[in-house]
């Protein structure tokens, strides 16, 4: 199956990270982005013209990409798979308001961020410092299990997106499983102005790419 | 060191994600079946009230009261119980038929459920008050599911 991994979005390989083999990625989903809209789109589709398999491969195809959108808002494992849930139940119940199905992967990740804002609105206070000069004073809690001498690759690339900014973190997370999230909506969660949010996200990327390098190995 | 793209960064997060907080093996499959359920609800054929007794106040706070619903030759006779802020629900079903019994509580994700005795029997415990509804899905698959309008207890 690793044919899989080649066949991805043109220009998106990246063959260094993966010289060394058989490795991550290689047993996860095996759908990416590209496919994943498209084969959402079909899934609606064939269910809207009364075949119930077609609302079984939609769920299939878009779970775990409303997985990493909610997971990204730092919700309990539970509270996510309630998110997820009343995201399934709300395009059930208001398919008819999808007028295009072209539409319904971003349909079901706003719903779902939307609803995950929420439930972690409800429980964590915002703090008022900037999670960059934060990270600039205190250096990243470390588990045991990090601490460890980071023996492959795939735990350097780890701590290399683990050791960016929460709102790097959270703000990558969202904009690689989501096809386009839309920024206004983004913006206020965050917390940013609207214009601001497609800098930041150069600059996560920027601070990402030295990261990785520091780590070596890339 | 040639620069990495920006989409061969968004691979990246992406597989690190993938791998270190991987979806849940049961994830899938349980969002099928709450997606399947709420999709089948939707062309649900509804039972109908035909009685509804005036309520029983006991001791303690505690009340009581009956439903009748039918549907075709079936009928649903249900006695309902609130005591200390649960509620318990005693159903009879004529004829008595296998059938699992649902209770879909308004606000609640979770479902209660209960299979009906050979006397058309079935008891529904600790359910919480407020708005429900019953679900009844007859063992023999070509009868469809029905189920009572939404009531309040």
């Amino acid at each position: 199956m690793g044919v899989i991994l080649i066949d991805r979005q043109p220009g998106a390989t990246s063959p260094m990270t993966r010289s060394g083999g058989p490795r991550a990625g290689d047993d996860r989903s095996d759908a990416r982005p590209g496919d994943v809209w498209a084969e959402a789109t079909s899934g609606f589709n064939r269910w809207v013209a009364g075949e119930a398999a077609g609302l079984d491969d939609l769920v299939a195809v878009m779970t775990p990409v409303l997985w990493h959108v909610v997971r990204a808002y730092r919700l309990s494992d539970s509270a996510a798979e309630d998110v997820i849930q009343n995201t399934w139940l709300a395009l059930v119940r208001r398919r008819a308001a999808i007028l295009d199905p072209v539409a319904v992967g971003g349909w079901l990740t706003t719903t779902a961020r939307r609803e995950a804002w929420r439930a972690a609105g409800t429980k964590t206070t915002p703090t008022p410092v900037e999670d960059e000069d934060l990270a600039q004073v205190l250096p990243r809690q470390r588990s045991a299990e990090d601490s460890v001498v980071q023996h492959d690759e795939g735990d350097r690339l780890w701590a290399a997106v683990d050791g960016l900014p929460e709102r790097c973190r959270r703000l990558l997370r969202i904009v690689a499983f989501e096809n386009r999230p839309d920024y206004r909506e983004l913006a206020t969660e965050l917390g940013m102005p609207v214009g601001s949010i497609g800098p930041t996200r150069g600059r996560c990327l920027a601070k990402l790419r030295v990261a990785l390098m520091q780590a070596g190995g890339i | 060191m040639s620069e990495l793209s920006r989409d061969a960064l968004l691979d990246i997060v992406r597989e690190v994600y993938e791998r270190h907080d991987p979806v849940p093996g049961h994830l899938v499959a349980a969002m099928q079946a709450a997606a399947a359920m709420a999709a089948s609800d939707l062309d649900l054929e509804l039972m109908t009230l035909v009685e509804h007794s005036t309520e029983l106040v006991g001791a303690r706070g505690s009340t009581s009261y009956t439903l009748r619903f039918v549907h075709g030759d079936t009928d649903l006779l249900l006695r309902i119980a609130v005591d200390n802020g649960r509620s318990r629900v005693d159903g009879w079903i004529v004829p008595a038929e296998p059938m699992t019994i649902r209770a879909l509580p308004g606000e609640e994700p979770t479902t209660h459920e209960a299979v009906v005795s050979d006397s058309g029997r079935f008891a529904l415990t600790d359910l919480p008050v407020g708005l429900m509804r019953l679900r009844l899905e007859p063992h023999d698959g070509a009868r469809p599911a029905f189920a009572t309008p939404t009531f309040e207890i």
